[in-house]
């Protein structure tokens, strides 16, 4: 049977502009645009949001902590490639406290692949690569962004909505109505 | 505000409103049967963004009439509602959907671009916030048509037949009410006659770029929106069936 499945894109989401885009999940889409779309869908329809990222989830290199241990001799196999350096992505999981946020935005390195990027990233002492039990790797040209230009249709039209987070139910308890707290 | 305008401007916030309201269950229809859970979650959204419009428009009536918004919605019969017939059409499959979507959304969307301008501020203001959500909506449906338009053979032709079914049920979109030209004087609503052409300016182009023919006959089936098809009363008997069972129900 063939695969009638649309790639899966992961997605990442920006809660404020203070805060690093977080991996929040996956949908599938048959490109980016729709896949942006469908992200907006899935994860802001409620809760806060500046921006979104997604990536088709084949364009992500990922190693965990377990695999850098499990191939110690990992680097030696990584050829010297020649070429113009681009600009990747680093994503981190750092603890594993959350279960509903994996990876987060850490930062940026240019380098020829994605191999060497992360590399260049553990090596260089910016990413405390000790505490990472994760890494995503991404090349900037594979992610697809939200623009400045979305905010007022993608993400604000949710600051409105009544039921946004499930503690609104929360206000309509016999519990709360038995001891007289005034609804809204 | 005088007797005749406020007469008709209740006439007009009803219809826009019995648009929305039934055009948001037929999407709702789709709940659990979209082709792909993503499809699932957005059109169930924009479902609920246009029973919020609904609302929105109950709300402005009410606020005229001193009607409840719920009482128009549940205890009316199907002769008494003021959607155009487009909207109550069944969901058909998801080219006809998405179609259908389509076409109302960029009919909204230039409607409340000139509302939001009009002389009637609780009208006028209101127009901000679903404006924005109508961006969205139309940015969605306008990605679908595209896709379903150029895709597959298949897709093309359900799409094609769709938009022969459809298109000139859509003409009645841009029907004055009897008097409402009343209203257009008065700077409260656009004239939809120019509204119209804008409307054809922008969906001709881009229709035809997604490989589909426009039908010659724009012709609506009705010019009078208290004529409706079955299909309404059976939309209603679903949509109506729980508050009716107990009218003093509080929920």
């Amino acid at each position: 049977m063939t695969d009638t499945q649309w790639p899966r894109y992961e997605v990442f989401k920006q809660d404020n502009p203070k805060k690093p885009h977080e991996a929040v999940g996956s949908v599938h889409a048959p490109d980016a645009e729709l896949a942006l779309q469908n992200a907006r869908d899935v994860f802001v329809r409620r809760p806060s949001a500046v921006s979104l990222w997604v990536v088709k989830a084949d364009n992500i290199f990922t190693m965990t902590r377990e695999e850098l241990e499990a191939n110690p001799d990992f680097w030696l196999k990584i050829s010297k490639a020649a070429g113009t350096p681009t600009t990747f992505h680093l994503f981190t999981k750092t603890s594993q406290r959350r279960s509903m946020t994996f990876v987060r935005h850490a930062g940026q390195i240019e380098a020829v692949t994605p191999e060497l990027a992360l590399r260049e990233a553990i090596e260089s002492g910016r990413f405390d690569a000790d505490d990472v039990w994760v890494w995503w790797v991404v090349a900037d040209e594979q992610l697809i962004r939200s623009g400045e230009d979305d905010i007022d249709t993608l993400f604000a039209p949710a600051l409105d909505k009544t039921y946004r987070q499930q503690s609104h139910y929360g206000f309509v308890s016999p519990r709360r109505q038995k001891h007289g707290r005034q609804e809204k | 505000m005088n007797q005749a305008i406020q007469q008709i401007l209740t006439q007009k916030l009803l219809a826009l409103a019995d648009d929305e309201l039934i055009l948001a269950h037929r999407n709702s229809e789709w709940i659990g049967h979209a082709p792909i859970l993503e499809e699932d979650i957005a059109l169930a959204n924009i479902a609920q963004d246009e029973l919020g419009h609904a609302n929105i428009w109950y709300e402005l009536h009410q606020a005229l009439t001193d009607d409840d918004p719920d009482e128009l919605a549940f205890f009316r019969e199907a002769a008494q509602f003021r959607n155009v017939q487009l909207v109550e059409l069944p969901r058909g499959d998801w080219a006809f959907t998405m179609l259908r979507q389509y076409l109302f959304d960029a009919y909204e969307l230039l409607l409340l671009d000139l509302l939001q301008h009009g002389r009637y501020q609780p009208l006028a203001q209101a127009c901000a916030k679903v404006r924005n959500e109508e961006i969205y909506h139309l940015r969605h449906t306008s990605s679908w048509i595209k896709r379903l338009g150029l895709g597959t053979e298949e897709s093309n032709r359900r799409t094609q037949a769709a938009l022969d079914e459809l298109w000139p049920f859509a003409q009645q979109l841009f029907v004055p009410l009897p008097g409402e030209s009343i209203l257009v004087d008065e700077k409260i609503v656009p004239n939809l006659g120019r509204l119209h052409e804008s409307w054809l300016e922008r969906v001709r182009p881009f229709l035809t770029a997604a490989n589909l023919i426009i039908p010659t006959n724009q012709t609506p089936p009705t010019k009078n929106r208290s004529d409706h098809t079955n299909h309404l009363t059976t939309l209603l008997g679903d949509m109506q069936k729980v508050a009716r069972l107990n009218r003093e129900a509080v929920w």
